[in-house]
């Protein structure tokens, strides 16, 4: 039974990761710092031997609430409040990127996808293991080596040809 | 204690240790919007009800603000260390 709920949520935090960076990478969070702290971040993770682009997506997602956020909370509101609730979050989400002097494209378009996921999702996956999987697919990028998920970010965005 | 609730919390754990033990400000940040987080999903799976996520959410817009602040006064810092030196 257990494992079960082990697959449950590793398999939603692969798909809060997917959803979340590439909403972010095609945003142009890679390309530039949106405030002065991140460029700060950017060029700290570049000193200590990242990539520098991967280092403006991580100062980004530190200073403004971006896809990440948009799909933490989308699973935290279709959790107590189903659909409907996905949609309130992401409206939450634009008020908070508008005090955080950010367009605010990003994280209202991830809450929406990261919404339709979830209602895609809801008869395999219920939305507590999303809340967990998305708290565990930020830790893989802010919380655990940081040199090694610069330089997987920048890649990604290489590759995606969005720099 | 289900599975979800234990994974967050001993997440957030090692990454509290982890902004203690780092030096560099700036990676202190990162750890810190880590922990944010951990702590907004656990006010949300701790307290099951519409109110639970209102705080869960208003915690995580003000503690990004405030990042957001430390953030610049730091890159502002280093601006007036370069004009010094």
């Amino acid at each position: 039974m257990e494992v079960i709920e082990l697959i449950k949520l590793i398999s939603a935090s692969i798909i809060c990761w997917i959803n979340f960076v590439i909403v972010d990478i095609y945003f142009g969070l890679p390309k530039k710092p949106g405030v002065s702290g991140a460029e700060v971040i950017g060029n700290k993770i570049e000193k200590i031997g990242g990539n520098i682009n991967g280092g403006y997506f991580m100062g980004n997602i530190v200073c403004s609430p971006d896809a990440s956020a948009g799909t933490l909370m989308a699973s935290i509101f279709y959790y107590v409040m189903g659909l409907k609730g996905g949609l309130i979050a992401s409206m939450l989400i634009f008020i908070g990127n508008r005090l955080c002097n950010d367009p605010g494209y990003a994280g209202t378009i991830g809450a929406i996808t990261a919404t339709i996921l979830l209602y895609a999702f809801s008869g395999i996956i219920e939305p507590k293991y999303f809340i967990g999987g998305m708290v565990i697919a930020i830790f893989t990028i802010q919380g655990l080596y940081h040199i090694g998920a610069s330089k997987l970010l920048g890649n990604l965005a290489k590759k995606l040809r969005m720099i | 204690m289900d599975i979800v609730m234990l994974s967050v919390g001993i997440l957030s754990v090692i990454t509290g240790f982890r902004i203690i033990i780092s030096r560099s400000k700036a990676q202190k940040m990162l750890y810190v919007c880590c922990l944010n987080f951990c702590v907004a999903a656990l006010i949300a799976l701790y307290i099951k009800s519409p109110m639970g996520a209102i705080a869960s959410i208003a915690y995580f817009i003000g503690s990004t603000i405030s990042s957001n602040a430390i953030a610049h006064t730091i890159g502002e810092m280093k601006k007036i260390k370069d004009i010094n030196d």
